[in-house]
This record gives structure tokens, sequence and C-alpha cells, in this order.
């Protein structure tokens, strides 16, 4: 028995989640992050655990790490410089992509410049058929030039992507093998060994990002490793992954296209977690920080998983939780236009020099500024008093704008934060046309330093049924590290068009990816508990050229059961997209296999709950619907289970302030959520 | 009214509105061809049938600004739960080929019209003379599959099934022209519930009063765009190669009046309607959206975060005259008008870079081909697979290259991996990729273009390419910069039996046979010489320029992959002056040495005034006796050809030739 530790590194602070194994009381705690130092806000944050806690670092078993190290080494394009490997007659794969750019209406528009250059790109003779089998042998002589040019051009490592490795990496193994003799100790990868999809531009692109990022990564992990083993901290780090598992640190430094996403999958996980111990089947995570709003969709305690997520300017085609990005956060600029339209970002503050009213020098009007003008913010210090509302900042930064559009400094404010509700409206109403779910049935969870507060105004635009406000908004990415368990995910794919004689080869398929699962959790991963293994399959109908990740029964998937497999297409075709067709014949694209490590996951400390109307602490003027009004200020702290209280109303707490609308209700739930509706609740 | 400072809070709802219905009909609808190549639309209409709201990432780029006007006003006892369809060109042009079904949908509120709903989807087939009912071939609208005028397919939420069975008759694919349409009653469900939520929020007077000001607001911020381009009159053709199969020339005409903040565009000297199906059916509305489409891409290009809706193009006056391949009448055949859309764009790119050099880029390859290749494989199975386009890049300029392989105003398009089409269909793919030297020298150089080879592997197999085009016209370069190369059809490339194809759209194949689809490139902006050494160089590296192309385009000599700058300086000091804004190409220019401007104007005068019906047979006899004149060709040889050409045809009218030119 001893401590669990979650850490997730935020561009300002730094999170702990502490779980007791003993008691099973979860704790938390804040540190300031060290851009400067990475790694040391760990350690200093392993110190605080010892101080505050008493947790010496030799009682930490279990420690998980959400990092954005490796989507930052994209986003800012300080990656490995590679030489990319391909089918002679084919080097323009990366400039081509799929065609589509960014912006269809403008003459300028560009795809984003390619990660590899394209006088990096070398041409490998040799030719796969989409069967597997060989139309034209490697020439030898085509991967030594390949290799020399490689070399004389400066790469610091080699990418390999040949046509059709996805049905057979044989061309790929060999060009590999040979790099390795001619180049020995280069970095070396390829794509039949990332993620071996078909589509050549996918599977290249993804090669390539977990190519470009690996020493970085691999760098920040080392670091990560040594600073905790000097720390004291014995047990073996792990790290979240885009898919919402967990895997080894040292797996990660190999892996590292598993865990781009690390840190914003974490996040969800937390809220899955969350949602599912306090009974809420079905919830939209909304996630508001400085820069962005991030949303997901999460059913049953499992968020929606996808691939095709994007990292930077790039999709990255790899099992991950689906989260869809609104540039909206607290620190969006609003402006007025020419015209003398009022407007909201994309421009933002960030945290440098962030909003007017956090004295740092910013100047700019702001959506927090918006908050604090309005009144809403100010009442009680933020972030662990590292910043204090100077409200005058706020309402002369608004004022700037309010003189423009001949309108109140208080009324422009509310205004703003409209906009920018309606902002995230159309995104997440694009959400809910992508998955045809029905809103109505849905909580929202909001967390991240401003959710609490826009996430009621968005639910009653949206129509949810009740906005969800975690006792820590803060701390669920760093949760979600904690309660992830180990997974992986394993693909082979096969593409055929599928009829009763591809039994025989379905079975084998399955059988030998289970195997390979059940090795990975058990051989590489040390993992001897429980586990859960689930089959999926990627199919069609003939003719579409898209496929549907199609959940399998796992025994079916093993005795290769076609007519069960078909069945299940068609139910989530009419699932998915309204229409199906048994008559027409499918398609087989891929067979995949996810297996889970289920792990202990902590519950939520229930309290007793005792129904008690909450009285404020006392009334505070804010701006709400176009008027002036006194507003109940009430303290996190101060409620309990039970706790109940009609809004308009404002809740402070360390880490974030609730903002509950006129007309809405709140009450505390048994695991210290607010829960909040609109009209009275029993 | 609504505040301007509340505005876009109206417009962020009515954008989610339309991103909603967007998103709905790529989830339901059935064919792989909506959900994949993305040619339908939708929008939130006034009661007069103006776009304020369409989405802006999903669906096709041309119908922004698309006016339902005509066809609403054609009903006149709109009930909740009613929809409406037209497929038919004619019938009010807001369908512009028989494929688009367009549906709408009137909005009520407390019994009062609030808005309507619409959209359109294009279906693969609609019966008619060919597969997929679009064929260069085609000379009359009948051909082309079954039409319909605007008609009631829905009241109080019940299909008419006795229409839909007419159709469902008369098409190659019912079930999934069936299936696309209960997507498109989806997307306008989705629309209607849509407008409801923003109601609730807004009140009924706040949002009609609203989607009015949206108009007006993009209008006025369109007006802004146009104020900051310099006042004056701007000329410019563009030319089709070919007008029909084997045809001559077919140029666009434009004279554009910037006024303030207003624009006129002037289409007169535009070729006669033709008899193919490149005719463009707009009704001589010059806010249609065949028109309007260029000068969006121009107005977005020159401010992309204005709002685009039908008011933007409340700027625009001019004259679309009738008879025209601009505003044909019926029963002219339309199915390709795309292929003349592509080339007003580019008209219209040619009259912006004019007035604002500084801002526009040189001209996008456009041009792109749509492969189709049918075959039979080895188990008897029938294969008609659409293995991607195949065009060329963007125009350099004003201050970066072209995007390679594809870009610009063919942004939308989405290729088919070379593995998929491997899997699907009996060919090998030999080369996939950019083809260097192709995109046009400059400052700022032309994409290259894209080409796409492949050896057929089953017999009977045919190979289709649509809307082939540049493959004698190139797209042209600015302030020095050159054309890009032009598109390339070649049947087995480099053997004894080698054949170029042109703009051959139909290719029988036999086992064994290759085929090469380049496409053009893009133009180049600046002259070459001005391109950064260092640039050039790293298109030589990266196979983009040979050696030789950046001696000879841009005097940079490399030597064993390093600069001779020594005598590359030497080289680029030699340098003339560019003389014109804009370069052709060799083609163009040898074509425009024999029809000049003046020559040109000549004929399309005469065009004007003989019956619509004779002017693509007239048109064809002059340029026939232009290629045999033993003088050089003018106005007055033009008028003499004529003359002789109605002494034997008396149902022409005698023109009189004294017609002062202009």
């Amino acid at each position: 028995m001893g401590y669990r530790v979650g850490v997730d590194i935020g561009g300002s602070f730094t999170d702990f989640a502490v779980f007791d194994e003993k008691t099973g009381k979860l704790s938390s705690m804040k540190t300031f992050s060290r851009p400067d130092e990475p790694g040391a806000e760990v350690i200093e944050g392993i110190r605080l655990l010892g101080e505050r806690y008493g947790i010496s670092p030799g009682e930490i078993t279990y420690f998980t790490h959400g990092t954005t190290v490796g989507i930052n080494t994209v986003i800012q394009r300080r990656g490995l410089k590679l030489a990319l490997f391909v089918t002679r007659n084919f080097e323009d794969v990366l400039e081509m992509g799929r065609l589509k750019g960014p912006d269809m209406y403008s003459l300028l528009s560009k795809r984003p410049a390619p990660l590899v250059k394209r006088s990096m790109v070398f041409g490998i003779e040799g030719r796969l058929n989409a069967d597997g089998s060989e139309r034209f042998p490697l020439d030898d002589a085509s991967i030594v030039a390949a290799v020399d040019a490689a070399r004389a051009r400066g790469a610091e490592g080699i990418i390999i992507s040949l046509l059709h490795s996805y049905r057979n990496p044989e061309h790929e193994l060999a060009v590999r093998a040979r790099v390795e003799e001619l180049w020995p100790g280069v970095f070396v990868n390829c794509s039949s060994q990332t993620w071996p999809i078909i589509r050549e531009y996918e599977r290249t692109i993804t090669a390539v990002i977990g190519g470009y990022v690996q020493p970085r990564v691999a760098h920040y992990l080392g670091s990560l490793q040594q600073a905790l083993k000097k720390a004291g901290v014995t047990c073996e780090p792990r790290l979240t992954k885009s898919n919402g598992g967990i895997m080894s640190a040292e797996q990660g430094k190999r892996d590292c296209v598993q865990m781009i996403l690390s840190g914003t999958a974490s996040g969800v996980i937390g809220a899955a977690h969350l949602a599912q111990s306090c009974g809420i089947t079905r919830c939209l995570s909304l996630d508001i920080g400085g820069t962005s709003a991030d949303i997901a969709v999460i059913s049953d305690g499992q968020p929606k998983f996808g691939s095709g997520e994007l990292i930077g300017d790039f999709n990255i085609h790899i099992p991950s939780v689906s989260v869809s990005s609104v540039g909206e956060g607290g620190g969006s600029i609003a402006w007025v236009d020419d015209l003398g339209v009022l407007k909201v970002g994309p421009e933002s503050a960030g945290s440098r020099p962030g909003p007017a009213c956090y004295g740092r020098g910013g100047d700019r009007p702001t959506i927090t500024d918006a908050m604090a003008a309005t009144g809403l913010l100010g009442h009680a210090p933020l972030g662990f008093n590292a910043v204090n509302v100077d409200i005058e900042a706020s309402r002369r930064a608004i004022a700037t704008l309010s003189d423009r559009l001949n309108d109140t400094i208080e009324q422009t404010a509310e205004t703003i934060l409209q906009i920018a509700v309606s902002g995230m409206y159309t995104e997440v109403s694009a959400l809910i046309s992508k998955y045809g779910i029905d809103i109505n049935e849905f909580s929202m969870l909001a967390f991240g330093g401003a959710g609490p507060m826009l996430g009621c105004y968005l639910s009653r635009e949206l129509g949810v049924k009740e906005t969800v406000v975690p006792l820590v908004p803060g701390v669920l990415s760093a949760l979600g590290g904690l309660i992830a368990d180990l997974k992986s995910d394993f693909l082979s794919t096969v593409y055929l068009d599928l009829s009763e004689g591809d039994a025989v080869l379905i079975a084998s398929e399955y059988a030998r990816l289970k195997d390979r699962a059940e090795s990975w959790l058990g051989d590489e991963q040390g993992f001897d508990g429980d586990f859960r293994v689930t089959a999926s399959a990627d199919m069609r109908y003939k003719g579409q050229s898209y496929e549907l990740d199609t959940p399998i029964d796992l025994a079916a998937a093993l005795a290769g059961d076609v007519a069960a497999m078909s069945a299940a297409f068609h139910a989530e075709h009419a699932r998915m997209y309204g229409h199906s067709n048994p008559a027409a014949p499918l398609q087989l694209i891929s067979l995949k296999v996810v297996i889970t490590g289920i792990g202990d996951k902590p519950m939520f400390e229930e309290q007793e709950v005792v129904p008690a109307r909450a009285e404020p602490q006392r009334l505070v003027r804010a701006f709400m619907d176009g008027d002036w009004r006194d507003v109940g200020l009430f303290s996190r702290y101060d409620l309990s289970a039970g706790s109940h209280f009609d809004g308009p109303a404002i809740v402070a707490q360390d880490d974030t302030t609730t903002v509950i609308p006129r007309g809405h209700s709140c009450r505390v739930d048994r695991n210290g959520n607010l829960r909040i509706v609109k009209g009275d609740q029993a | 009214m609504i505040s301007n400072s509340r505005l876009q809070i109206l417009a962020n709802y009515c954008a989610a509105a339309a991103e909603a219905m967007g998103f709905t009909m790529m989830r339901t609808a059935y064919s792989t061809f909506v959900k994949e190549t993305e040619d339908f639309s939708c929008q939130l209409m006034t009661p007069e049938g103006l776009t304020f709201a369409s989405p802006i990432t999903t669906g096709a780029t041309w119908y922004t600004g698309l006016d339902y006007g005509p066809v609403i006003r054609m009903i006149d006892d709109y009930r909740e739960g009613d929809v409406y369809a037209v497929n038919d060109p004619y019938s009010g042009f807001v369908a512009t080929h028989t494929p688009d079904v367009h549906l709408w949908m009137p909005v009520f509120r407390d019994g009062q019209l609030v808005c309507f709903v619409g959209n359109h989807v294009h279906n693969t087939d609609m019966g008619g003379a060919v597969p997929a009912s679009l064929s260069r071939t085609l000379t009359e609208v009948h051909q082309e599959g079954i039409r319909f005028p605007p008609v009631r397919i829905m009241r109080d939420g019940v299909l008419d099934e006795r229409l839909l069975k007419i159709i469902d008759m008369n098409v190659r694919s019912p079930t999934q022209n069936r299936g696309d349409l209960d997507a498109q009653l989806a997307c306008l469900v989705t629309g209607e519930r849509k407008v409801h939520e923003i109601i609730d929020r807004f009140g009924t007077e706040e949002f009609m009063a609203g989607s009015q000001q949206l108009l007006a607001y993009a209008e006025s911020q369109a007006r802004q765009i146009i104020a900051s381009i310099p006042d004056g009159e701007y000329v410019f053709s563009e030319f089709a190669d070919e007008d029909s199969v084997d045809g001559v020339p077919c140029r666009i005409n434009i004279r554009m009046t910037i006024a303030g903040d207003s624009v006129d565009l002037d289409y007169t000297g535009s070729d006669p309607q033709v008899v193919s199906s490149l005719n463009m059916p707009t009704g001589g509305n010059i806010r249609h959206s065949l028109i309007t489409v260029g000068l969006i891409y121009s107005l977005h290009t020159l401010r992309p975060d204005a709002l685009l809706n039908a008011g933007t193009v409340r700027i625009l006056t001019g004259t679309l005259p009738l008879g025209t391949i601009v505003n044909p009448v019926a029963p002219a055949a339309v199915g390709m008008r795309s292929l003349i859309s592509a080339v007003n764009q580019a008209a219209i790119f040619g009259l912006f870079s004019q007035a604002v050099p500084e801002r526009m880029p040189a001209c996008p390859a456009g041009g792109s081909s749509l492969l189709n290749v049918r075959a039979v494989a080895s188990d008897g199975q029938r294969i008609i697979a659409s293995i991607g386009p195949v065009g060329g890049g963007a125009g350099g300029g004003p201050t970066a290259d072209g995007q390679e392989g594809c870009g610009a105003n063919s942004a939308f398009l989405k290729n088919t991996p070379v593995e998929i089409n491997e899997a699907e269909v009996p060919i090998h793919i030999i080369r996939y990729g950019v083809v260097p030297n192709t995109g046009g020298a400059g400052r700022w150089r032309g994409g290259n273009a894209a080409v796409m080879e492949f050896r057929m592997r089953t017999p009977e197999a045919m190979v289709t390419a649509r809307n082939r085009n540049r493959a004698s016209l190139a797209a042209w370069g600015v302030l020095g910069g050159k054309a890009g190369a032009n598109a390339r059809f070649t049947r087995n490339p480099g053997t004894d039996h080698a054949v170029e194809l042109g703009n051959t759209d139909i290719v029988p194949c036999e086992p064994g046979d290759v085929i090469r689809s380049q496409g053009p490139g893009g133009g180049g902006y600046g002259h070459p010489f001005d391109r950064p050494v260092e640039a050039v160089l790293e298109d030589v590296e990266s196979g983009f320029v040979s050696v030789n192309h950046a001696r000879d385009a841009y005097g940079v000599i490399v030597v064993d992959g390093a600069v001779d700058m020594a005598a590359t300086a030497r080289l680029r000091g030699t340098r003339a002056a560019p003389e014109d804004h804009f370069d052709f190409g060799p083609n163009r220019s040898a074509f425009e040495a024999v029809w000049s401007r003046r020559n040109y104007d000549a004929m399309t005068e005469i065009m004007s005034l003989v019956p619509i019906n004779w002017r693509h047979f007239v048109k064809h006899r002059l340029f026939r006796a232009a290629e045999t004149l033993d003088t050089s060709l003018s106005p007055e040889s033009i008028r003499e050809t004529y003359a002789k050409l109605q002494a034997s045809f008396n149902e022409l009218p005698s023109i009189d030739l004294t017609v002062s030119e202009q």
C-alpha cells in the first residue's frame, strides 16, 4: 500500500492528484510550471507532497504523467531533421497530401509545409502489389544512394514508408535492415511498425510525426526518469497515451507516436471517470483554458475514440480520444471591426501579457476582462493567490470598445461573453450533427480555469439537461492519468471483399492480434491483473470510401463469424448514419484488438447528503442579463452534500469561479459536484 | 433591428445552423459522391430567397451567394411541412445542370413565413444519353436526363410518391438517388429546427431583421474591399481550348468597371452559346452563382475574414448578352458548365490582377480533370471507379509560391490514395506526384502540375477524363512571371506508339496500355531572375526544377549541386524588362497573333447580330476561313467572309459592313 500520483503540466500551473491506496482518499495540489526547466516542477511537487501530506518519495508506488511535449514539438516545428524513404515515383506524398486545402475560398490558401522537406525525400526502387505480393524486387543501389544522399543533406533520422506496407512489411523491414548496416546507430523507423493502416499519406504522416518528435520526447522522459530517481521515487513512471490508456515511460521513449495527445486525453479520461462514478451516463466535457476550449463526447464512462486528430497543422492517424478544440479561451481578445461590429478572437493575449485585469502588461480587453467588468470575477483571489484581479483595469480596457459601440462598459462586457458562448455553441452544434446525438440527454461537465464560468451559459444555449462542476476542476487532467488503464491497440489490415470463405483468415488474424496484445500487457508492461480484450473491424459497403469502426463480439471475432460481423456492421451503419442496406456486399479493411489491463480506480469520497438551503457569504453586485443585480457569493468550501441554492449566484474557489445564471438552481451531490439545472430542483 | 454589438452573436447562430445542416447531410448521405467529394450545398435564406448563411467547412464552394428567389416566386401557397424541388436548369436558373437537385422548405413561426432553408446534392446520375448524365458531346439539355420544374414533393410532411416514382424510373441508380434525397430532407429538418432555436433566443422580429442585416453587413464589407481598389476600367479575356469536341477556342470576355464601391461586369464579346454542353445557364442574372464564384474567390483572397453571403454580390451590376455561352437559351446542353465556369473564374482573376496586382496571385492551373476508369474485372464484375482529380498548382505570388499539384480554386478537391486505387481498380499506378518545370517561373513560382500514370490490366477498359482543358492555352503569369505549362494527356508515353490525346475525354484502352494524365501548371509571379538563388537551388534539390530549367528560366547556374555565383550573376545581368502585365505562354500568343482582340471582337460582334441557332455554325465557318486566308486576318476580312456566308444562306441577316469599331 502506498500513494499513487498523477501529474499534469500545464502552461501556468502543474496539477498533482494523489490517491491514498489505503484510505481511498484523493487529494490535489498545485505548483507553478517551469517551462524553463521541465521536470523541476515535478521535483518541487514531490517535495511539497512530503511537506504537506507527509508522503515520502519511497511511498509513491505509482506515478503517471500527461505531457504536451510531443504536440508542442510539432506546433513549434522543433523536431528531428528527418529523411523520408518512399517508393520511387511517389516522392511527393507529403507535398500532395489528400489535396484539400485549409481554406477552400482563398486563392492563397496553402496546405501546411511538410515536416520533411521535399529535398529530404528519396525514392526506393521496388514495388509491392495491393495484395502484398511483389511486383518488382528492391533495388539495393537505390537504398545505398538514398542513405548517402540523406547523410550528405544532414539527416538526423530516417522514416521508411513504402506502398502497400500495411499488407506486407517485408520491403520496409529489408530497407530498414540495410539502412542500419550502412549507417549504424541512426534513428530509423517504418510506417508499418508505427501504425499499419491503408492509405499512403495517412500512414506516412503518422510515422513522420512519430519520428519527428522522438528525440525531444525521449530526452524529456529520460530527464524525468532521472529526476524522479534522484528524488527517491522508485516506481517506473508511466505516461498517458493518446488512446486514453497508459504505458511505461520506457516504452514512450521508443513509441512516441502513442503519446502525442497525452495531455488532452488525460483530461477527457478524468472527466469520463468522474462522470461514471457520479452516475452520469452521457456528457460533454468542456475544458476552457487561456487560449482554447476543448470539448469531448462521453457515453457510459467512455470517451469517443477516432483517428485523424489534429496535431498542430497535421492530422495523425492513430486511435485517439476525440477532442474538438475551439480557439476561444479566457485570453481571447475582443475588438470592434471597421463597420462597428463587435467580435471576439481569434487573437489571444495568452498568459503573457494576459488579460488586462491580471496587471501583467496586457491592455487589450479579453473574455476574462469581460468577466471581471461584469462583477463575476474578483471577489476571491484566483489561482492560489497567484493573480489578483484588477477590475478597474478590465473596465478601462473594455471602455475602448464600448465608446465605439455607444454602449455601457458592463453591457459591452456581457455581450462579449455572449459572443464567446455563441462561438463555442457553433462548434458543439457541429459536433452534435456530426455524431447525430440527442443533446437533451446530455450533461455538461465544465472544468479548466474558465469552464465553470461559461459552462452554464453554453448549457443554456445547447439545451443540455444539467451543468456539472467537479469539486476540484483543475485536477481532472492529473486525475485522468491516475485512473487510466494500461491500454494498447493492435491492427491488421486485410482489405478483402467479405465472404464466408474468409472465416479462417479472420479467425487466425484476430487470434494473432490477441496474442500480441496479451504479450504486450504481460511481458512488456509486466501487468498480471485482470484485463479486457475487445475486438472491432473497419468495414464498409463496397463502393464506399470511408470505413466504420464496428465493434465485434470477441468470441465471434475469434471464431471468424462472418455473419455476425456483417450483422454488426449493418446495425452500426444504421445507428451512425440512419440507414443500412443488408443486401449490399461488404468490404473488410482491417481488424483491430484493444487490450486494457484493469487497474484499481480511486473512488471519490462520498458525503452523506443532508439537504439544506445554503446561505451566501454576502451579496455582491454583478451585471447579468442586462442589469446590475444582487448576486449571492458562496465559497465552495462552505458547501457540503445536499446544500442547495438558487441563481443568480457565484461560487468562488481556489482554482475557478462558477457562475449560476438567473432562473437556475444548484445542488451539491454526494461527491461534492455542483449540479446546476434550469428551474428549481427537488 | 439588432445592435452592432450583438450582430456577431446572430451571425454565429446562423453559421451554427448552416454547419449543422452540412454535417447532417454528410452524415446521412447515401452516396460516396456526396460524402467524399462534398458536391452539395445548404443555406438559410430570407423569405425572398437570398442566402444569408451557408457552411464554410463542408460542401462545394460555388453557392455562397445563391438566390432562390426566381423558383420561390413560382409557388404561391407555401405551408408548414412543404418541401419543393427543381433540377431543370432553365426553370428559374437555380439548378445549373440536371444532376443538381435543389430543395427548399418554408419555415413558419406562429403562422408567419420567417425564412427558407434549402440545399442541393449532385446526383451521380439523372438518366439521359450517357451514364452520369454529363458529357461534352451532348448538345441538348434533353439528352442530360430527366428534368422537373419547381414542384412540391412534400405536403404536411408526406412525400409525393407519384413524382418520385417517375424520377426513379428514369435514372440509372434510383436507390442511391433516393438515399441522398433522404439526406437532403434530414438536412432541411435540421435547418428548420435550428431556425426555431434561433428564434427562441432572438424572437421572430429580431431574427428576420437580423438576417437582412447580415446581408447588409456582408455587402458593406464587400464594398469596403472594392473601395480599396483603384477606380477604372479593366478588360480581360480568357479562353477555353475548345468549344466542343475537336472545336475551336471559346472566349469569355469581360469589361470590369470599378467605380467607388461598386463593380460592373460586362460580358459583351463573350462567345456565342455552343453546340456542346459547356454552356452556363444564368438566365442573364449577373449575380448568378456561376458568374459570382470568381468574384467571391477574389474578395475572400483580398480579405479572408469578410462574411460571404448573397449580400456580398449586391456590389455587382452587369450584362450577360442573350445567346452567349454565359446566357444560353434553351435547349442548349449545360452539363459541363463547370469547365466554362473555371474559365470564367480565371477571367475574373485576370481583371483583379490588373486592378490590384500587389494583392492577387497569378492564374491558378484550374483544368483539373476527373479521371474515371471503367473496366471488367476477371470475375466479370463491372467496375466504374473515380481514381481522382489530376490538375495543377496554384498561381504564384504575391508573397508565396503557388501550392503544388492542386490549390487555389481547386482547393476543395480531394484525391484517392494510390493504395485504395490499386486495391479497387485493375490498374497499376506507375507514378503519382508533381511534374518538374511545369509551374510558371517567377519571383514566386507557380505550383507544379500533378501527374498520374497507370497501366491498364484488363481488356475492354475505358478511361474518361471530364473537364479537360489547358492542353493548349496555359495559366498566365504576371509582372514578369511566366505562364504555367500546358496539360498533357498521353497514351503509351515514351513508346513508338505514343498518342497525344489533347482534350479528349473518352479513351478506350487495351491491356498493357499506359495512360499518363498531367495537369497544367500554375502561373508565375514577378521576374524569375528576382527569385533568390537559394530558393532556386532548393527547388533543384527538391526536384521541382531541373538544372537546365534553373539556367534557362531563372538564370541560375547549378553545377554539381552548388550554384556558380559568378556565372549566375553574369547570366542574370542580361535580363530584358517584361513588356506586358501578363505572360500567356506560346500557344495563346500564337493564337492571338491571328485572332487578335480586334479580330475576335469583330467576330463576336457579328455573332451578336445573327440568330442564336446559327451562331455556333457561323463562328466555326469564320474560324475555318481564317485558316485558309492568304492575307493576314483582319476585321474586314472576317466581315467579308461573313458576307460570303450570308450570300449562300439567305436566312442569315446581312450586316452593315461599315459598323464602326470601338
